[in-house]
This record gives structure tokens, C-alpha cells and sequence, in this order.
């Protein structure tokens, strides 16, 4: 992803690290493919990724560009319909991808949070767009006087904070392999020495999430 | 996943269809496609040719695996082999399902097609469940599942990844791998959506 220059409001993060690499202009059928890449890989992930804000971007762009154009067509023309059709299944596509991340945001919002914060101090690159941080930030803030508000008749402990709800990243995706990897790591759950298994390209396989969460983030292999 | 997103993404495929309208060609977001002319095959994302379709301006070309003879071949095969053996198409099912449903007229002995491709079907889920069966009692923590297709795959994913799941934590409080209030935490969540 971060060889990809799509737009010019490219977020900081991306910019920095397209400085060493070749400016790279992206075919609209290959940023619906991205897409839907991100979508099916957001969707089994059991954590949350990082973001493709430039790829939602790019293809809002597109969406609006044609939604413009549809606009001067006469509601006759039978490619009205036509193009209406495909805007709607990308909007689609987008409004899904982002859904499933809020609603991730909203079940781990503490676990997240942590992890940002970690990422922030540490200067990695963060997972969340800014709007969805905010988001993020909002959420936990309601939630927290929601809490308030609802115990404050009688002393509660402030023990479930200490157990936030955590994505279980040992649950079991499908992948398919988009190139050659060697030596993954089996984790079996018991702690003698674990199986690797080596992947060929265009493999499928049924494997535990944390085996294979850099090669997702990597974009070696996709989750179908 | 929705069966309803694995047809989505079964739509995008390309079928040929014979238009019966003239047209320039249509500047899609996802590449150009045309120009129509009359009883002149083209190649169409499969969405537009069901729209085309419903408006009666196209007749839709049957894809060349959807014949009987062909069927048959791949249903003995499919029968023959241990394995799962290569599906002419990665979203047979959904493309089947569709051109039967709304353009049964465009393709010739459309019953019989239904039904070996409904037995095809038959075949390798009744091997798919057989192999799940062989995978949870040798107690694998991984599993090859080459050459099913989306809906196939989509077809157990209720129940074998929290099966599996399931598996891994019996195998980890055995030898006390993670602490009990990690396992106690995550439960919670692995009822939900995310994985279906």
C-alpha cells in the first residue's frame, strides 16, 4: 500500500514513506479491487487494521465525479441505470467497509485506544484515520459518563476497566496467498515446537488469525 | 458473510451477452465495455448484463462450462477425486443461480443443468463435511482449502473457525498457555458477527 500515490491530500504517514518509492498511478478498476481487498480483509480480521483512507478517498472520488455526470444524462438514457447501478454497488462496498470498523471501534474502544496511544508514543504509524480517532475518543467518553451516571447511586469498583473487551486474534480465518511465503508460524496452542507451513501463490487455507496478521498487513496473502 | 455479499462479489465477473441495441461505449468506473451493436457478442460485468437483461435488450450468452456434457464430466470427476478438483468458474454457484433465476430462456436444457449443478454441489459439501470431520478429530490446527469456491467456503464458516477455535482453547487451558482472564474476556465476543 505504500508505494500507491492516489490523491495529493495523501495523509502524512503515506507521504513520508512514498518519498523512496516510485510515484504510482492507480487504473479506477484496480482501486475497486484494493477495495474490496480492504472490505473482505476488515470484515474477517477479528482486529482492527490499518486504514485505506486513500483508497476510500480515491474511489469517493470517483463515486462523486460519476454521480455529477449521471446528473446531465436524460432519466431516459438506459445507461442512466446503468451507471447508477455500479455507483450504488461501490457505495456500497465503501459504506460496508467503513461500518465494519466502526463497529469494531465500538466493541474493542478500550483495547484500541491502548494500542493507539502505543503507536503514538512509540511514532508508528496509527491505525485509525483521524475522524475515526475522534470517533474513538467521543465513544469512550460517553460511554465512561454513561457509566458514571448510571453508578453513581451506590460505590462501584473500577475493576472492569482493568479486563477491557480484546478481539480474540486466535480465531480462525480463511486466506488466500497472492504470493509465495515460507515459513509460517503455526501457533497450536500448545507451547512445544510449533508446524510451519510454507504458502504457494494462490493457496487457500484455514489457519488461526495471529499465524498470519502481518502477512495481511504485509498484503502477502488476503482473508476471504 | 452474507451469502447475498459472496453473489455481490460473484457479479463482477465478466459474461457475454448479445445486445439487441446500438450504443456508444459506456465509460463504467470499473473500465469501458462496449460499443453495442446489434447480435454482436460482448463481454459485460455479469450486474449489468442481468439489468440489460430485465430491460429485454440483451440475450445472455450461457458461459461455456454451463452445458450438460461438461457438467457431467465435472460431476464424475468431482466423484473419482479425493481431493476438491477445480471449478470452471471460482462463483459457479452464484452465476448458475442467477442466469437460471432470470434468463432461463437463454439457456438450453436449463432443468438438467440445474440439477447436476445442484449435485455437483452435493458432492463437495458432503466432502467438504467429511474432511471437517477428519480435520477436528486429528485435532489440526490448519487446513488446506484449495479450489473451494467463496460460497462453498462461506458455507462453513459458522462452524468451523469457532469449532477450531473452541479446540485451541481446550488445547491452551490444558497446558495453561494463556491466563484465564484472557480466555474468559475473549469469549465473550466470539459469538458475535465479525466471524460470520
Amino acid at each position: 500500500m505504500e508505494n500507491l500515490n492516489l490523491s495529493d491530500d495523501l495523509d502524512l504517514e503515506n507521504a513520508l514513506q512514498d518519498e523512496n518509492d516510485e510515484d504510482e498511478q492507480l487504473t479506477p478498476a484496480e482501486v475497486i479491487e484494493l477495495m474490496e481487498e480492504a472490505w473482505l480483509n476488515e470484515k474477517f480480521a477479528p482486529e482492527i487494521l490499518p486504514h485505506k483512507f486513500d483508497v476510500v478517498e480515491c474511489l469517493l472520488g470517483q463515486i462523486t465525479y460519476m454521480e455529477d455526470n449521471i446528473q446531465n444524462l436524460e432519466s431516459k438514457d438506459f445507461r442512466k441505470t446503468i451507471h447508477q447501478l455500479e455507483v450504488d454497488r461501490l457505495r456500497f462496498l465503501v459504506c460496508s467497509y467503513l461500518r465494519t470498523r466502526i463497529e469494531k471501534i465500538e466493541a474493542y474502544c478500550n483495547h484500541i485506544m491502548k494500542q493507539e496511544s502505543e503507536r503514538i508514543s512509540k511514532g508508528e504509524d496509527q491505525y485509525l484515520t483521524e475522524s475515526e480517532f475522534q470517533f474513538l475518543k467521543d465513544f469512550i467518553q460517553s460511554l465512561d459518563s454513561h457509566f458514571e451516571k448510571v453508578t453513581s447511586f451506590t460505590v462501584v469498583t473500577e475493576d472492569w476497566k482493568s479486563q477491557p473487551v480484546v478481539p480474540n486474534v486466535h480465531s480462525f480465518v480463511f486466506l488466500k496467498s497472492k504470493q509465495e511465503v515460507e515459513g509460517v508460524i503455526i501457533d497450536d496452542g500448545r507451547n512445544d515446537e510449533n508446524d510451519l507451513v510454507d504458502l504457494d501463490k494462490g493457496s487457500q487455507l484455514i489457519i488461526s488469525y495471529n499465524s498470519v496478521a502481518n502477512l495481511i498487513k504485509k498484503g502477502d496473502v488476503h482473508l476471504i | 458473510m452474507d451469502p447475498d455479499e459472496v453473489e455481490f462479489l460473484g457479479e463482477k465477473q465478466y459474461i457475454s451477452i448479445i445486445p439487441t441495441f446500438s450504443s456508444n461505449v459506456i465509460h463504467l468506473i470499473s473500465g469501458d465495455v462496449g460499443p453495442f451493436r446489434p447480435s454482436i457478442p460482448i463481454r459485460v460485468p455479469f450486474w449489468m448484463a442481468m439489468q440489460l437483461k430485465q430491460q429485454r435488450i440483451c440475450k445472455i450468452e450461457p458461459p461455456e462450462w454451463m452445458e450438460v456434457d461438461k457438467l457431467e464430466a465435472i460431476k464424475e470427476d468431482e466423484k473419482n477425486s479425493r481431493t476438491f478438483t477445480k471449478m470452471p468458474s471460482d462463483h459457479y454457484m452464484v452465476e448458475a443461480k442467477i442466469l437460471l433465476a432470470s434468463a432461463t430462456d437463454d439457456i438450453p436444457r436449463a432443468d438438467e443443468i440445474r440439477t447436476i449443478i445442484k449435485d455437483i454441489w452435493d458432492v463437495r459439501m458432503s466432502k467438504l463435511r467429511s474432511s471437517v470431520d477428519v480435520l477436528v478429530k486429528n485435532n489440526g490446527s490448519y487446513a488446506a482449502v484449495d479450489n473451494l469456491t467463496l460460497m462453498e467456503i462461506n458455507s462453513i464458516r459458522p462452524l468451523l473457525p469457532h469449532a477450531l477455535d473452541t479446540l485451541y482453547r481446550l488445547k491452551n487451558s490444558i497446558t495453561g498457555g494463556s491466563s484465564q482472564s484472557q480466555s474468559t474476556t475473549t469469549f465473550s465476543r466470539s459469538t458475535t458477527s465479525f466471524h460470520s
